[in-house]
């Protein structure tokens, strides 16, 4: 590509940057959450634990914010592996597809699990 | 004639190339991106069970309570430590001066990661837990 006319634009300098001040805030929700998971058992794994918490509006924010950064984290870093490897241009469209359905599928449905409450 | 394919290329030249800690420390990032990428999905897919009601969450939780999944747990959450500390480390290579720095930054980085590693491991088996540490490692195999 040509970047005379362009800047940087279109280049990844912005997944780039955008995939590291994701993972700036990924290291606070992550060690939050691990943490809060296995602080003891049954924090991470019984219903009336997740009931309780989802009662504060600000717990759901955090959480949505959380599902929304770590798909677009982890989808945007798959495509980057797959961008270190040369294959014809027909599959970069179909992964590329592939990629942004599974995180807005996903993402509704994480999305979903916490509006549910 | 036989071409390979840019899988094998790539897997090839990653065996061959002669590897630094710097390459390593790539190498084990990308393969931790990619499990904790994978486990995510997952994760949104158990977690799906939360809208079904309490029975149904619960019956699906009760199996990863199990010891050997805890265990499971903690090998997770080694993933996770070492992704985020070497992508702090990153982050400052980039938009620090790190490159300066970047093995300490590395060992850094390994050291408090295994303390941390080995903190969590306490607690999620010796702190709340009934079963102990061993009859865990027993189960798991
Ligand atoms: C906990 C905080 C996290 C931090 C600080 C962090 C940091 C980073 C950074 C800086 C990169 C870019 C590497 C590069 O361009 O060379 C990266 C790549 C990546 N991250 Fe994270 N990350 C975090 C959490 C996560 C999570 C939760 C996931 C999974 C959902 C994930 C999946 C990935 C993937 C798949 C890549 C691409 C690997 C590659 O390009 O080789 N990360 N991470
Ligand atoms: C094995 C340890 C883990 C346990 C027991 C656990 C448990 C849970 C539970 C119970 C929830 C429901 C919401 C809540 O109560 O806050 C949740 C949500 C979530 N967790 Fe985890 N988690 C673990 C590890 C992880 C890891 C390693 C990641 C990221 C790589 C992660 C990412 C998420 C995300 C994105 C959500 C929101 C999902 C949604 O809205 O559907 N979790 N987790």
């Amino acid at each position: 590509m040509s970047y005379k006319y362009t800047g940087s634009r279109g280049s990844g300098s912005m997944s780039w940057f955008l995939q590291r001040i994701s993972g700036i805030v990924l290291v606070f929700v992550m060690v939050g959450h691990f943490t809060l998971m296995h602080y003891n058992p049954e924090m991470g794994h019984l219903y009336d634990r997740v009931y309780e918490r989802m009662q504060n509006p600000y717990y759901q924010m955090l959480q949505i914010a959380f599902v929304v950064l770590a798909l677009y984290h982890g989808l945007q870093g798959v495509w980057n592996v797959y961008r270190d490897f040369k294959f014809p241009s027909w599959l970069n469209m179909a992964v590329l597809s592939l990629l942004i359905v599974a995180g807005v599928g996903f993402g509704a449905l994480g999305i979903a699990n916490i509006l549910h409450f | 004639m036989y071409q390979k394919s840019p899988t094998q290329e790539w897997a090839s030249s990653v065996v061959r190339y002669k590897k630094f800690p710097g390459s390593w420390a790539w190498l084990l990032h990308r393969i931790t991106g990619l499990g904790l990428t994978a486990y995510v999905l997952v994760h949104i897919n158990t977690l799906a069970s939360l809208q079904e009601g309490p029975e149904a969450f619960n019956a699906k939780m009760q199996v990863f309570m199990q010891p050997h999944w805890i265990f499971a747990a903690w090998i997770l959450f080694g993933l996770v430590i070492y992704h985020t500390l070497n992508g702090i480390r990153i982050v400052i290579i980039d938009f620090g001066k790190g490159a300066k720095y970047h093995k300490q930054l590395l060992y850094g980085a390994v050291v408090i990661g295994l303390i941390v590693f080995l903190w969590m491991g306490y607690i999620m088996f010796f702190v709340h837990t009934d079963h102990d540490f061993l009859s865990n490692i027993v189960s798991f195999f």
